[in-house]
């Protein structure tokens, strides 16, 4: 009898920890993937740091010479960045003020799900709209030969974005209580008054950790970005010069990777560069989920 | 005074009007997004473009390999991930008391997150294709595009099982079970709806990445069924990113806007299937 009972109880201590060893096992490959990816761009990246006259921060980029100025891919990265973020944080505000202000939940639920669908729309399929379209017309507008230049590239980038941060700042002003609008609004302010000192100062939270996240998006986006830009490695003249060609490090990246040889100084050269995009996008995503965690616990 | 009054009405009507004229651009933004999408798609698209393979480069035929390599390859990575998505949100859900290694988890998978596309494709070239000489193999393609969507998968079950109520939990242990068989029991059918939803989100995202399996995965021309894990397919996204650098000729871009219409509508039944499941799986879960 008890030999029996010691028996179940046996199995069933080991049953439970299969179970246990099982999830335990997964939480470490989870953590066991993130370290190896980094650890692999990191020992990659050595080669090209330890080369003599590497020239990582000129602005000249020559696999032939062995200079890896990567400059001009930093810059154009955060020139393209910005004209996307001017794009589509005013616009994306505004409409997001629209949709939750005018509180009309008909309207906040068809927007949002044509949004979500928005966002599934793949990065190459609004490549494809910018090569057929943007490009022809920015040609067109700025009587250019080649419309493949820095602004088309951060207005497709803007138009990418939107939908994202649209979305995020539409909940975070969505959160802020309806008492505190109606009560505003009995005191006889104006609409924007009611946004500009009542909702805006408890969204703000929000709204910036959408911003982070947009930007996020905006400097990983590859596709898109690399069949607009126009792919010259060159800072633009004059410096802040959107309507010429340039180069971003994704697209550096999307471009160069399948020529260059594994293990080569240039191979080396580009895994540094996306060492340096992973560090900034994933300090990018985790502050803005420490923002967007602390507005929900606010509420 | 009632210049004040003027000035602050004219605020408003400017407010007004620019929160209109930006809701106005989004809508035809978006009108002409999906309007360009849809229209140029739909007289490219036909039975026959979608089962014949493509001949000339792309420029003339259909998709059917790659139609048939971006599903092999995204319900592979999906069956891939599901392994390890679930038991991360478990032992997230369960098993893990210390409060430092959740934070550690949390953060690992806000990274995976963040990490841009191109960035899984360049690990997947040096750690698989390269260290491991496995050669350029749809299989590899696979693995990245799990890895890449394991957040979404894993984070969607965990929410799903944070939002049990606690009650379910005691009762079950009130009752004596096993926390491996309240897992069975409670756990798992009660979150079924997020892991599922999380999944299908997961391969709405994976269909439509180009960059992480461009260099590792695929070849764009004279490829059909492989015949093991170490050969390349072909898929829709790169085949429309080779069609789209060939813009000048009509007859490519015409099969890349029949590519991109078949992509999106793929990516949106996979994230529609996901809204209906979601919620007819939720209240089976709570009956």
């Amino acid at each position: 009898m008890s030999n029996i009972t010691s028996l179940k109880r046996g199995r069933t201590a080991r049953r439970k920890s299969a179970v246990q060893i099982y999830c335990q096992v997964s939480a470490v490959l989870t953590i066991v993937i993130v370290s190896l990816i980094l650890l692999t761009l990191l020992i990659q990246s050595g080669p090209v740091l330890l080369a003599e006259n590497n020239g990582l921060l000129g602005t000249h980029w020559n696999p032939d010479e062995g200079v890896y100025g990567i400059v001009p891919m930093l810059f154009g990265s955060i020139f393209v960045m910005i004209i996307a973020t001017l794009i589509a944080v005013p616009i994306g505000l505004m409409t997001a003020i629209y949709i939750s202000e005018t509180r009309s939940s008909k309207l906040r639920r068809a927007f949002k799900s044509i949004l979500e669908l928005l966002v599934g729309i793949p990065s190459i399929v609004y490549g494809l709209i910018g090569v057929a379209y943007l490009n022809i017309w920015i040609a067109d507008a700025f009587d250019l030969q080649s419309g493949r230049v820095i602004l088309t590239a951060g207005i497709l980038l803007g138009i990418m974005i939107l939908p994202t941060f649209l979305t995020l700042s539409e909940d975070a002003i969505s959160a802020v209580p309806l008492k505190f609008r109606e009560n505003a609004k009995a005191l006889g302010l104006y609409r924007h008054e009611i946004f500009k000192s009542v909702i805006f100062p408890q969204a703000k939270v929000g709204i910036a950790g959408a911003g982070l996240l947009a930007l996020g998006r905006a400097l990983g986006e590859t596709m898109a970005v690399m069949l607009v830009i126009g792919s010259l490695d060159r800072l633009p003249s004059p410096l802040l010069n959107p309507l010429s060609s340039g180069q971003t490090i994704t697209s550096k990246l999307g471009r160069e990777v399948g020529e260059s040889a594994f293990g080569s100084t240039h191979f080396s050269a580009l895994v540094f560069m996306s060492l340096i995009l992973v560090m900034i996008t994933i300090t990018l995503t985790i502050s803005s989920q420490y923002f967007l965690t602390r507005k929900t616990a606010h509420v | 005074m009632s210049e004040v009054l003027n000035n602050r009405r004219l605020a408003e009507k400017c407010f007004a009007l620019a929160s209109r004229l930006s809701l106005l651009l989004c809508g035809s933004v978006l009108l002409f997004l999906l309007g360009s999408i849809f229209i140029k798609g739909i007289g490219a698209i036909s039975l026959e473009f979608l089962f014949t393979p493509a001949r000339e480069f792309g420029k003339s035929g259909g998709i059917f390999y790659q139609l048939f390599g971006s599903l092999l390859i995204v319900f592979v990575a999906a069956f891939l991930v599901l392994p390890i998505a679930l038991g991360t949100a478990l032992f997230q859900n369960s098993y893990n008391s210390n409060a430092k290694l959740a934070l550690l988890l949390d953060q690992c998978l806000y990274a995976l997150n963040a990490i841009p596309s191109v960035t899984y494709g360049i690990f997947g070239l040096i750690f698989f294709v390269n260290l491991l000489n496995t050669g350029i193999s749809w299989f590899v393609g696979s693995i990245i595009l799990a890895i890449m969507i394991l957040p979404t998968v894993t984070l969607s079950s965990y929410q799903a099982m944070s939002a049990i109520p606690k009650i379910y939990h005691e009762n079950a242990a009130a009752l004596g079970l096993t926390r491996a068989q309240i897992i069975r029991r409670v756990t798992l059918p009660q979150s079924f709806h997020g892991v599922v939803t999380g999944l299908l989100i997961g391969l709405s995202r994976a269909i439509g990445e180009t960059a992480p399996i461009m260099f590792i995965a695929t070849a764009f021309s004279g490829v059909q069924v492989p015949h093991s894990l170490v050969e390349p397919v072909s898929t829709l996204p790169t085949h429309i990113l080779e069609l789209a650098q060939q813009s000048t000729d009509p007859q490519a871009l015409r099969n890349a806007w029949g590519a991109s219409l078949t992509l999106v509508l793929l990516a949106a039944s996979f994230s529609g299937l996901a809204l209906i499941l979601r919620s007819r799986l939720k209240s089976e879960g709570h009956r």
